[in-house]
């Protein structure tokens, strides 16, 4: 059977993506909340 | 102590890689296409193992009513979401090459992408609901009634007849693949689940400063 190489890195590159993409999603929002937050309290 | 997750896990990825990719041996029948399964089963085995936290966390939840449980079992199932779309896709890339299609209506193709209809079902109704408490409530009841999908996913290569191989670890029978193979998938296995605890930590956290807010 041939190797299908292209099929390989499809998957190990859509892993790394959705996982990296995800993991990147939520230290954007971490720092928009922990501004917002540091925000309300200047205001108080 | 994320950070350290953090590292390690990322540590155990590389590891994983270079033992999907260097010290486990080409697939007699498959060939290489065969080194998706070091990706496609740990994220199955991540996503069983974070919507059996959904579980316990809503049945926690339902008992002592504390946001803590609640908070554990939102976070596990987010996470339990992405790993499952992973095992989806992957397993897909996979099928073309060696069944000749990217899905088919077999049990356990359509058992898995109930499970995943079931949990953003989960994550929508969470965001459906204006009352925090009532939809905390409703959604603790879909989690555990969820979870009753699980077994079915993972038997239903054995209890029908299936495209799909039967499971190559957590079966009955001793697991169908060579050490060397199935140390491979040990690593990545490790590494996956590694890679769900930081996760979760970071999805907690984050979860923890939302109510903050909102409070």
């Amino acid at each position: 059977m041939p190797d299908h190489w292209g099929f390989v890195f499809a998957a190990y590159g859509i892993a790394a993506v959705v996982l990296f993409g995800y993991w990147r999603r939520l230290i954007r929002l971490h720092a928009e909340l922990s501004a917002l937050k540091a925000r309300r309290e200047v205001k108080r | 102590m994320t950070r350290w997750l953090g590292w390690l896990a990322a540590l155990g990825l590389l590891a994983g890689l270079a033992m999907g990719f260097g010290y486990a041996p080409k697939d007699a029948v498959q060939g290489n296409v065969q080194r998706i399964m070091y990706v496609h089963v740990p994220s199955i085995l991540t996503a069983y193992l974070a919507f059996a936290l959904v579980l316990i966390a809503s049945l926690g939840y339902l008992f002592t009513r504390r946001t803590g449980w609640d908070r554990l079992a939102h976070s596990a199932g987010e996470i339990g979401v992405v790993f499952t779309g992973l095992t989806l896709v992957s397993g897909s890339i996979w099928g073309k090459p060696t069944w000749g299609t990217w899905w088919t209506w077999d049990a356990r193709l359509t058992s898995t992408a109930i499970l995943f209809l079931i949990y953003v079902g989960y994550l929508l109704l969470r965001g459906m609901v204006d009352d925090q408490e009532r939809g905390a409530r409703y959604a603790a009841v879909v989690g555990i009634l969820g979870a009753v999908n699980i077994p079915i996913v993972h038997f239903s290569v054995l209890w029908w007849r299936t495209l799909h191989q039967p499971p190559t670890i957590l079966s009955p029978e001793r697991a169908p693949v060579s050490a060397s193979i199935g140390l491979a998938l040990l690593v990545n296995g490790v590494a996956f689940a590694l890679l769900f605890l930081y996760l979760l930590s970071k999805r907690l956290a984050l979860r923890r400063l939302e109510e903050e807010i909102r409070a």
